[in-house]
This record gives structure tokens, sequence and C-alpha cells, in this order.
């Protein structure tokens, strides 16, 4: 069941969707077409010729009759406009010419004058018709293009509304997790040395420490969590400096080269040598990389292939879909250091795909990860003025596309 | 000769495991304070050799103290590592614990990386 709004973009409060509903049902008598055109046509013709009998067979009351001349011409002015009033204006002066000589008004002999002053109102009367929904014509066109902008804009404002909700919602976990995090790590640090000096104080029974080295590791991925909660909860401080891509990258794959090689995962480097400088911050924005090369590695445990390509491009309708990029950020034809990374991995499904930017949102297993990667990867991004979008690919596995503006002038 | 340690933190959790950990190497000896407010007094009266401070406590905070052990004669040159929650170790480790000139660790810490610490300061 639709909504009661359905079809009316601004609401059906206003008096500007009001004016445009009258404006709408003014647009479906414009210039009728096909069928309509002919049972318009025909309805004019016919009670133009009704008329004409009418003023025929009734001879003294011809006067009244001809009145109802006016209908079939203003009907052809509404529908045609100057154009339709002039023609059936005339086609009504020519229907009665060969009635009125027979006839004397009421003892006025001049018919020929008489006819002539009538055909001359009918002409008056379908022109100025025919101009008066001419100009209704152009207000509606004004109209139109108003409202057409004012709907626009109210969607633009919807979007910002929802983007402002989802940047609040963000900005209240991202607090909340400072909080946690704090508070976490203060008990975090006593086990943690308390796992030290039992390590020391039993060194020597093995069980025990096997038992003290699971428990490390325990606190060890806590730490991790309790770090990208940091992480995501504040991002207010970058040093932004002129930067080239490619060396961050190779650094971060460098990083993971461990992860590459235990999995066996090829890697595909297609690094362009010509791509501009970027503003960025070194080591988040390899924070970023490293991200989505440990993502990469952990969807195709097994082995697969990771690609991965920076290029200097022009944004194209094409290149945008299926990213949800705010067109407030980048649009069509905006100059892009463009960096996309693929592997041929599991994918996302595709009713998950929308929420892998949400704060501890995970497809992996359980323990693996924290659900924090990504959308610390995109606020990350999103302070660099940048994008990072998602999307699965049709071959095998997804595709991870980062663009940041190049610095100009360089 | 053992090095006395002073560690300052409101979590007295914390302080005991230092002082376990720290003792059980043999090395030191450590004496625990969990009042921001009482660590200068008790510096005083301990004379250590390094003080281990948590920045965030109730009341007086660890730079609070830090200010005063500065100020105070006969620990002026006391160093001071801090222990703290309100940074990560990706923060600390790229500038070897330094921020400014101070010696900051980050909690969770481990006892090898908080005696190596020491040691770099008193060389015990």
């Amino acid at each position: 069941m639709g909504s009661p709004t359905e079809g009316y973009p601004l609401g059906r409060t206003g008096k500007m969707t009001e004016a445009y509903e009258y404006s709408t049902l003014l647009e479906k008598w414009r210039n009728p077409k096909g069928w309509n055109a002919v049972a318009v046509i025909l309805f004019i013709a016919l009670f133009i010729a009704s008329v004409a009998v009418l003023v025929y067979v009734t001879g003294g009351t011809a006067f009244v009759w001809i009145n109802m001349m006016y209908i079939p011409i203003i009907v052809a002015a509404a529908s045609y406009r100057v154009l339709g009033g002039f023609a059936a204006a005339l086609a009504g002066g020519l229907a009665l010419g060969p009635f009125m000589p027979l006839h004397v008004f009421e003892g006025v002999s001049q018919d020929f004058a008489n006819w002539s002053i009538r055909s001359g109102c009918f002409m008056l009367v379908g022109t100025v018709t025919g101009y008066l929904f001419t100009w209704i014509d152009r207000q509606y066109d004004i109209l139109k293009r108003a409202y057409d902008q004012l709907a626009l804009s109210h969607q633009e404002l919807q979007d910002t509304q929802l983007e402002l909700i989802q940047a609040e919602k963000l900005e209240s976990i991202g607090r909340l997790a400072a909080g946690v995090a704090h508070e976490v790590k203060n008990p975090l640090a006593v086990v943690q040395l308390g796992l030290d000096y039992l390590s020391m104080a039993v060194s020597e029974n093995e069980e025990v420490a096997q038992a003290i080295e699971e428990m490390d590791t325990a606190v060890k991925k806590a730490d991790r969590v309790v770090k990208g909660l940091v992480d995501y909860s504040r991002f207010e401080r970058l040093d932004l400096k002129a930067q080239a891509l490619n060396p961050i990258i190779e650094e971060a794959l460098n990083l993971v080269r461990h992860e590459i090689i235990k999995e066996r995962i090829v890697v595909e480097s297609r690094l362009s040598p010509a791509i501009s400088p970027v503003a960025v911050d070194r080591g988040k924005i390899q924070q970023v990389f490293i991200n989505l090369f440990i993502n990469g590695i952990h969807a195709m445990e097994g082995g697969g292939k990771l690609a991965v390509g920076t290029s200097n491009y022009v944004l194209t309708e094409e290149s945008l879909r299926g990213f949800s990029v705010p067109p407030s950020r980048f649009a069509p034809g905006d100059d892009v250091v463009g960096v996309d990374i693929t592997d041929t991995g599991t994918g996302v499904p595709a009713d998950k795909i929308g929420k892998l930017f949400d704060p501890f949102f995970t497809t992996k297993p359980v323990g693996k990860g924290t659900g924090l990667g990504l959308s610390v990867s995109r606020k990350i991004l999103e302070l660099h003025d940048g994008w990072i979008g998602i999307k699965n690919r049709e071959e095998k596995g997804i595709q991870v596309t980062i663009l940041l503006k190049p610095m100009k002038g360089v | 000769m053992k090095k006395r340690i002073l560690v300052v933190d409101d979590e007295a959790g914390l302080t005991h495991m230092v002082k376990r950990g720290l003792e059980a190497t043999g090395k030191f000896v450590v004496m625990e304070e969990n009042e921001g407010g009482r660590a200068v007094a008790v510096a005083r009266e301990f004379k250590p050799d390094l003080v281990i401070l948590d920045v965030m406590m109730p009341e007086v905070d660890g730079a609070t103290v830090a200010a005063e052990l500065a100020e105070t004669k006969d620990l002026k040159h006391v160093p001071v590592i801090f222990l703290t929650a309100i940074i990560t170790s990706q923060e600390t480790e790229p500038t070897g614990s330094y921020i400014g000139s101070h010696t900051f660790l980050a909690k969770p810490v481990q006892l090898k990386n908080l005696i190596s610490c020491i040691d770099k300061h008193i060389g015990a």
C-alpha cells in the first residue's frame, strides 16, 4: 500500500503542492493527442454543426442559440490554445454563414453586418481565450521548474539530514567507545602485569606456562579491540603532508607480507608511477591500507589474488556506480587519485554490503574481526575529504575503491 | 643495591601487580601509593630512584604530582614514567615512549617493557 503522500514529492501540505496539482490537471488538457485529439475535435465539430443547425431551424430565436457557439470555441482554445480558438471561431463563423441570410433578426435586414460582428466576436473570444491559456501554460512552466527545483532541494535536504543523523550516531558511539576503552585498559593492565608475573614465577611448569600464554593472547586480543575503539573515537588530529601514495601502499603490503605468504596469496600490483601527490596523514592512510589488505587476506583463506592499483582519472557516472558516494563529496567530472583493491575471496552477501561501514559490524568469524576496521577506515577517508566504497565484483570477491583529491598546483 | 621505585595509581590492583612483578626480579624495592594527593609526601619519605605515575587520577592527577615533584628539593631529578590508559602503544612505540620530554607507557604494559624502560632511566 502506498503512503498517503505518494506521488507528491513535497507531501500534501502547502500551497505549492496544491498549485502543482492544478497545473498537472491543466497539463492533461494541453494539446490532446491520439484518440483524445479525435474525441475533442469530433466534439467541437459536432457542437459547431449542431449550433448551426439550431440557428437554421429555430430562426427567430437564433440569437440565443448563436451564443452556444462560444462553448466549442472555448473548448478548442483550452485544448489547442490560440490556434485552436482561432480555428474553432473561424469554423463557427463559416458554419453560420449559409444560414444567416435566410433570417432577418427582429427586423434587422443587415444580415451580412450581423454575421460579420458575430464572427468577429467568435474570433476575439477564441484568440483571447487561447492567449489566456498560453499565459497559464507559461505560469505552469515556471511553477513546474520551481517545484522540480524545490523537490530536488528537499531530497538533498533529506539526504543531508540522514547523513547528519548517521554522523551523530557514529559520534556518540565514538564518545562511548573512548570511555569504555579507558575503563577497560586499567583492569587489562592489571591482568597483563599479573600474567607476566605468573609466567616468571611458574616458568618450570609447562602446562601452567601454556595456560598463561593462552591468557596472554586473550589479553592482547582485548587490547586490540580497545585500540580499535580509541582509534575510532579520536581522529580529530591529522598530520597532513604532501605524500606519494604508492610508497605508502608498498609499505603497507610489506607489513602484511607474513599473512600474504601464510595464506598463499598472489599479489598483483598495478601502481601508476604518474599519480598526483595527495595531502594525507601518512600513518592513518597506511592504517586504512593495512585494514583493507588484512580483510582481503581473511576473505581468501587458502589462496587467491589480491590486486592493488592506483591511477589518476576523471570520475564518471559509471565509475561512481555502486559506491554510494555523497554528491557533496565527489561528482562526475571531478579529478581524483583512485586506489582500487580487489580480491578473489568470498564476497559479501548483498543484504550485508550496506552495513559494512557500521561500527561493530563484521562478516568475519567470531574472534577474528572487531567490526571496527572498515568504520575506522571510512572515518579516516572522510577526514581526508576522500571516500571509500565497496562493491561485489561480478567475477568473484569484492572491489574496494578509495578516492582522494589530488593536490592542486603540484 | 636495589633501586627504589614509587608507583602511584588510583587502581590498587595495578600498583600491587607492578610491585609483585618488579620485586620478583630481585632488582627493585617498590612502594605503592593510590592517592595522587599523598604521592609527594610519600616520595619525600621513601626517596625513590624513579616514580611511575598514572595520568588520570581523581582529585590530584599525575601531571600535578609530576610538577610538584619537580619543585621539590631532592626529588626534582627523580625520573618519572607516566603509565596511562589515555594513549595507545601505537602512539608511544614510534617515539621510543617519549612524548615531548616525558616518558609515557600505554596501559596495558608488559612487565618486560616496563622493566626495560626503568633500566633505560636508572640503569638498574
